[in-house]
Parts: structure tokens; sequence; C-alpha cells
């Protein structure tokens, strides 16, 4: 299929009565990004890892466990803990039973064990080369991509890189995406718009929205490009960012963005500082995702208010909340508190899958969409 | 005599008894006659196990009509007591309910035997309304229902002769028109005789045309003129075609629907358009595959394809480019068929039955990469080459649309040549070809023909080719307007007129006989 954006944008224009010239003028872009995870570097032997995976809740949960409770949950050690007691009872390891995701500081849990290689992906946000303190940024170990080109911020990838259940193609992240994909609850779209080359263009705006339409999947299930998506309404989401398309790939300056985030039955935001797009315009020849990132500081509270509410994954994922939340806060390099000095966000970068959609603004009277031209 | 189809049969039941009513299972196909379902119909026999299945569809509705939920505001009376038989009631209820039914009133001897039958059945259950729904249940297969009956009398007018009788006449209207049974206003118009007189004819006309549901007829005229039932049997590879999907193909035929009642009936414009408008509506299934923005992806959304796209006049939408296309490739042959055929009332003859298609069929040949070079191969065959002269300069116009309705510059890594002819006039493109249809006489002349067949429920003959030239030459002088069209035969006496070959004389005033076809 081909079918130039100009073709398209002009087409919605007259289907709305607009003139053709004035639309011509510029284009618009449309993607939509059902998929997305944390960019992450792993290696077959765990290198990255050298302390080895992150120990489970459930592992310390046993052990502070005392004997005649073991008995119990054992029927006197002749069976294993079956999951209904054992599951909702495993995070109330507080003194009074608290639940520790919900009160991460109310036990002091074995260090985390995190990512201590030397490469990652991402994108080098705080501008350095060796992590040093930088009036937006806390000291940090930097990473650098494999093919060795550049310096990158990524400290979500050291916190979450040795945890079992995050990584690559296991339960917490690829879960959620398949639970995205199949409900499209949590579908982000991204929008470009005051594009007058694709290839190079100093000057576009970017704009990323929620959406509460469906996916159309082909018979395999695999997602269908240039499906129309509505903007949410609400204002919770859509800010904007500045960019610009170098080289046939969209690039932006940083702004703080509000993303939608669904997954294991749970919504949320990705409230994101500083986030930077770096998506090509064009996909491939067979009308498969377009692969892009997303890299920004996550902000603590936002990513925690999340992610504690994983508490039903610890047995299938195998983390800690309390040990977690220590390694976070500690791990944390992006925009230190005035006061305490203590930083408020975690570098991180996501590879998004996108695809070509029409993005359309049902409280405007002019519907603004575009595609990617193949 | 013409069988009900499914559409019709549906449309009753919901006028009659309420659209909450189930009319569930699967009704035979019909047999289409000179271009028309509606033509075959009147060819139509019900086989001993169609009328099986009518009888389980009319138990399933007459007991729905019943129960409990239902029978007090579909049934004007209550029993005196629902365990016996209350043969007032009974007679009430199929006084009102069977003339709706019956298209016209009941004879007293019909009636009484309705209600002899729900009075028997009652006795037999206890259960006044397990009777009323045996009766009913008998009443929707009989013939009376299941067939439209041209019912005639003698003509005071013109002694020695007969027409159609008022009633007969209500329902050739209704159906025309509403694609559905006589409504109360025009069963009392049709009982007082003012279907006989002009101005009562067209006070109903007019007030039938002005009706929403003169909407429903036309859709109904088109989708059979257009072969749409072609798609209940339609396929798609879903591995060639990703966005073609079942919702695709169902609004495709919606869309072509739409599109028509828009352009012809709300903006009343000239019926030559609907092949060089560019105005259309989508759906999001159908936004995924002419790949353009819906305003609301869960409903239906106009859209004006610009001046340089493909997509012109409802020949090029998927109703037609991918309907008339093979499951896993476009088919320039069966398009051109199809245009000839159906918007051009042309008969194309069969292929021989020796005719070898391994060349056109092979989509993946190396050396004839383009429908257009394979065509060409094939067609030096002489016993082909003569009908493919008529289809595919046509259908090679659409090879920018694929079998799945999508766009595409080339096949096979060769760019695709749209250009074509259609009898004499030559054109580079799709637009080309709306302008060829847009011009050839061939094409007002087709719909008229069809409308006037479908109105009838017959085809035209011999003796019909004066009025229907006279017809012809003041659909041009009305600008091609359907909706005057349809006026002017709905008033005419030729679409009253019996013609020798289904004509019967009925019986005795208060007895009915019915036309053999």
């Amino acid at each position: 299929m081909i079918r130039s954006r100009s073709l398209v944008t002009a087409a919605t224009g007259l289907a709305l009565g607009l003139s053709a010239p004035a639309m011509a003028a510029s284009k618009t872009l449309g993607f939509v990004v059902p998929s997305w995870e944390t960019a992450t570097y792993e290696t077959k032997y765990y290198d990255e890892c050298p302390d080895g995976l992150a120990i489970g809740n459930d592992e310390l949960w046993w052990k502070g466990l005392s004997q005649r409770d073991k008995d119990v949950l054992t029927n006197g050690g002749e069976m294993e803990p079956v999951d209904p007691p054992r599951r909702p009872m495993a995070v109330l390891r507080g003194p009074k039973k608290e639940d520790v995701c919900w009160n991460p500081e109310i036990v002091v849990d074995p260090p985390q064990r995190i990512v201590k290689g030397k490469f990652g992906y991402g994108m080098n946000l705080d501008g350095t080369t060796d992590g040093a303190a930088t009036p937006k940024s806390c000291k940090h170990e930097k990473f650098v991509t494999p093919d060795g080109s550049t310096y990158v911020d990524n400290q979500m990838y050291r916190l979450v890189g040795c945890i079992y259940g995050w990584r690559k193609g296991n339960y917490v992240e690829a879960h959620a995406d398949r639970e995205r994909r199949d409900s499209s609850v949590g579908i982000i779209l991204i929008e470009v718009t005051g594009v007058d080359d694709e290839q190079n263009d100093p000057e576009v705006e970017v704009s990323f929205h929620a959406t509460r339409d469906v996916l159309y999947k082909d018979i395999n299930g695999a997602i269908l490009p240039y499906a129309t998506f509505r903007v949410s309404e609400t204002q919770h989401y859509g800010a904007t960012a500045k960019g610009r398309i170098v080289d046939g790939k969209i690039v932006t300056d940083p702004a703080d963005i509000r993303l939608p985030l669904y997954g294991h039955q749970m919504t949320g935001d990705m409230y994101i500082k500083d986030l930077r797009l770096d998506l090509p315009v064009q996909g491939p020849a067979d009308d498969g995702p377009h692969l892009g990132m997303i890299a920004g500081y996550y902000d603590f509270d936002s990513w925690w208010d999340y992610t504690r509410r994983l508490e039903s994954l610890l047995v299938t994922g195998q983390w800690s909340c309390p040990a977690m939340y220590v390694a976070a806060k500690q791990l944390a390099d992006g925009y230190p508190d005035p006061e305490t000095g203590e930083c408020t966000a975690i570098s991180t970068a996501m590879n998004i899958q996108v695809l070509p959609a029409f993005v359309v603004h049902p409280d405007r009277e002019t519907a603004d969409a575009g595609s990617a031209a193949q | 005599m013409r069988l009900l189809n499914e559409a019709q049969f549906r449309r009753i039941i919901a006028d009659v008894f309420g659209p909450d009513i189930i009319v569930g299972g699967r009704f035979d196909p019909l047999v289409r006659s000179g271009g028309l379902l509606a033509v075959g119909a009147g060819k139509t026999s019900i086989t001993g196990s169609s009328l099986e299945r009518f009888d389980i569809l009319a138990r399933s509705i007459a007991g729905q009509v019943v129960a409990p939920v239902r029978r007090d505001w579909l049934i004007p009376c209550k029993p005196a007591d629902a365990t016996m038989a209350d043969p007032e009631c009974a007679r009430a209820y199929f006084k009102s309910t069977g003339r709706l039914l019956y298209r016209r009133a009941l004879t007293s001897e019909e009636l009484e035997t309705q209600v002899q039958i729900a009075g028997d059945a009652a006795t037999n259950l206890n259960d006044f309304y397990g009777g009323l729904s045996a009766s009913l249940a008998a009443m929707l297969t009989a013939p009376e229902f299941l067939f439209i009956v041209d019912t005639t009398e003698p003509d005071p007018n013109n002694p020695g002769q007969v027409r159609l009788t008022a009633e007969a006449m209500a329902s050739r209207l209704s159906f025309f028109l509403w694609n559905t049974t006589p409504d109360d206003t025009l069963l009392t118009a049709a009982e007082r005789g003012e279907l006989h007189t002009t101005d009562g004819l067209k006070r109903q006309a007019d007030r039938m045309m002005t009706s929403a549901r003169f909407e429903t007829g036309i859709r109904a005229f088109f989708d059979d003129m257009l072969a749409f039932d072609s798609f209940d049997t339609f396929e798609k590879d879903g591995l060639i075609y990703p966005a073609f999907s079942l919702a695709a193909a169902n609004d495709a035929r919606e869309q072509t629907l739409r599109t028509l009642v828009d352009l012809l009936l709300v903006k009343n414009r000239d019926y030559r358009e609907i092949f060089t408008s560019r105005e259309t509506f989508v759906s999001g299934a159908l936004g995924l595959v002419y790949r353009v923005p819906v305003a609301d992806p869960e409903s239906w959304s106009r859209y004006m394809f610009p001046p340089d796209d493909e997509r012109v006049g409802i020949q090029s939408q998927a109703s037609l480019v991918a309907l008339r296309s093979h499951p896993g490739r476009s088919s320039a042959t069966l398009r051109g068929k199809a245009v000839r055929e159906i918007l051009m009332c042309q008969k194309v003859p069969d292929p021989p039955p020796n005719v070898d298609f391994t060349l056109v069929s092979d989509s993946a040949n190396p050396i004839y990469k383009t429908a257009r070079q394979r065509l060409g191969a094939h067609s030096t065959e002489p016993s082909c080459a003569g009908c493919h002269k008529l289809m595919d300069p046509i259908g090679l116009t659409f090879e920018t649309l694929d079998g799945g309705a999508q766009f595409r510059t080339l096949e096979n890594g060769e760019p695709i040549d749209t250009s074509g002819e259609l009898d004499g006039i030559k054109f580079a493109d799709a637009a080309g070809l709306g302008q060829a249809l847009y011009q050839n006489p061939a094409v007002p002349s087709c719909v008229l023909n069809r409308l006037y067949n479908y109105a009838t429920g017959r085809e035209s003959n011999l003796g019909e080719r004066d009025w229907l030239i006279e017809q012809e030459k003041q659909f041009a002088d009305s600008g091609y307007k359907i909706p005057a069209l349809v006026r002017r035969i709905v008033l005419s006496d030729a679409m009253y007129a019996i013609t020798p070959a289904d004509t019967q004389l009925s019986g005795q005033p208060g007895t009915r006989e019915e036309n053999p076809s």
C-alpha cells in the first residue's frame, strides 16, 4: 500500500469542508503505540547481574515465619503452602501484619540486587558522560550503548534488570503488554503536526494522547495500521513537545509528559519529566510496526503509585517491595529536591512499537489526521 | 405471485409484531432472474424442507407474540378465561392482525377457520394463548402470507377485462416503496377504492414516498439490483487481505447503500453521479481498508475522497472491487462483468466449459506480472477474446485496487496501467471510467428497467417497450432523478397492468383466486 500523507490530509480536509490549499501547508502524522517495554540489555548468563537475581518476597516471607506458622501452612511439613493463603499473606510482613508494598519502609529487607553491567540502552538525559551531578540530576553511573557510541541514563533498567519477573518476555511487562493489546486500554497516541518535510523538518510539534478506541487486529491478532483513534476527551493527557525531523527520525526536545498506563488490570499514569521521543517516520515495507524509543525521568511518586499495586505479582515476579523501594530511592537520578537534594525521578527508557494511525479530535471541528508514507 | 424474501419476511414481522421479535434461522436463497431476485421470487416454489423451516419459524414467532410480556399490547382483548377458548377475542385478534399478514381483509371463511383452529387448540391445551399461538403459526405458513398474490377482479371500466384488486395494488405499492406489508392507512385506502382513483393513488404514493420507510424500499431495490446477496457467501483470505475483515465486508455493503440513499434520495442528485461522485460514508472497519481517517470509528462518518484519489463512484467502492474479486486476488474480468451486467444490464456470455484459466489465475507469474499482461496472453485464444473485450478494458481500470479493495500502484513490482475503454470511450483511470459510465445511455436505461421490473415483480415484455422508451425520455428530462422516476412508475397504469401471461380472472365476489405464475 502506498498512500502519501498529503493525500490523506487533503482528504480529511475535504471531508470536513476545509480548503485543500490551507491543509496543504503542513501535514499531520499520527501513530498509535500499542506496545512498549523498559529498554533492557540482557545477557544469556546474567553477566549484568553478578550478584544474581533479586530475592523474592516469598523467600523473605518464608524465612520470617515462625516454625509454628510454617507447620500450619504445610500441614506439618507434608505439603507446599497453597496459593490462597500464601499470596495474600506473604505481603503482610510488617510488625503488625502490615502490607509491605503499601508500607515499604516498615521493614528493612536485604538490599535489592541490581544491574552492575556496563552496557545499557536509553538516551543521554543529563548530557554528561560520567554521570556527575548537574542542576537537574544526581550523581549516578552511566551506561554505554553496546556499540560504544553513547553514554546513556537508564536507572530504571539498573533497578529492574535483575528481577526475574521484569526481565524480557517475563510476566510483569509482557503480560501487561498483552493486556493492553487485548483490551485496547492504556493505548498511547502520538500526533506530529506541522510537518513540511518528512525527511528533515526543523520544527514540528509532537503531542501525546490517550484514546478509548479499540485496536483493530487481523486474523492472526496483529494490530492493523491506519486505524482511526479519537483523542480521549480528558485534559489529563495531550501535552506537547517541540520537535524536529532529522534524517527521517522524529526527535523531540525534553518536555514533561503524562502518558496513560494500564497493565495487570490496573490503571495509572506514567508521568515522565524531560521526556524525549526518537521515532522513525517510515516503518518497514511490510506494514509492520515502527520501532522507536521514549526516554526521560519517570516521576518517582507516579511510578511507585502503580508499582506498589503489583503486589499480586510478587510470587510470579520475585521481588521485594521494601527492597525495590529503597533501591529506587537510591538510584533516582533526576530532579533533585531543592531542600533535601534527594532526586525525585528516575531515568528510564522504553522501547516502543508504533503503527501509523489517524488521530482525530472529536472536540474540534477539524479532524487532524495523518499516517506515515511507505 | 411472488415468494416473500428474507428481508421482507423479517420486516413484516417487525412491523406487525414489533422489532423485538426474534426471527431466527436461515431462508432458502432465491433465484436471480432478469438481474433481480424480486423477479426470481415469482419463479420460486417452496420445497418440503423449506416449508418445515417456515413452520418452525412460524411457531417460534407466534410463541413470542403471545408470550406474557407482549400479549397485553399485541392482543387487543383479554379472554374471559385464559384456560379456555374465547372465540370472540380470537376473532377480534385475527380480524386485525390477519388483515396485515394477508395484506387484505380475511374472508369470513378464512376468519372462522382461524378462530376454529385457535379454539380447538385452546381446548386441547387448556390455554387460550396457546390456541391463539397455534392458529397464528398456521397463518404465518399460509400461502396467502408467504406469497405476494396478484389477485384480480373484473375491471368495471373495461368490460371483459380484469384489473388488480385494490389490495393487490396496495401490496405492489408497499413492497416496492417500503419493502414490507401495507400499513393500515394504505389498506384502508384500498378498501375504500381510493387506489383505483388517480387522486387516491397519488395521495398514498406521496404519503409513502415522504415516509422514512421509503429509504428502506430504495435500499432494498439497490441491494437487489447490485446483487449484494453475493455478500452472503463472500470470502476473503485474511492472510492476503488482513484489513478486509468480516466487519469490513458488512460495512462495504452498507457503505454503498448509504451513499446511494444520500445522493439519490437525500440530495436528489442525477442518478449518473453515483459513478462520478467522491462523496461517501466510511466506518472504522472501512477506514482501515481505504486507509482514511474516520470522524467516529464506532459509527458512520461522511467522507469525500480527494480529487486525485483512485476512488470515485460506487464502482470503486469495496462492494464492487472486493466483492467482484477472488478470495485471494483481484479480477479485472469479474469487475468488468459486474459493470456490464449489473450497472448496464448487458448480458456477458458465460465462459466456454473448456477454458484454461491457469495463466489468468497465476498472479505470481514471473513473466506476466500484471493482470493486464496475463489477460492479454489469455485472450489471444479466440474462444476467449470476444467476451474479454467486453469486460477487461473496464475491469483493468480497477487494478490499482487489489482484491481487498486496498490501493496499490504496483503488481509484482510492475507499475499498474489503469487505462481502459467503454463502448468506444477511452480513459486513463477510474475517474475516466466514471465519466464514461455517466455518459453511457445504457446506464440510466438499466436502472429504469430494473426499477420497473422490481416494482412489478416480472420482466417487462415487448408490449411495454414503447412505454419504457417514453419513461427513458422523461427520466432524462427530469435530470435522471430517482424519486421522480419512482413516482412516475407508481402512478402509471403500467405498474398495475395485468399481462396475459400472469392473468387469471378472480372468481365470484367473496372468493379470491390467485394468479398462477
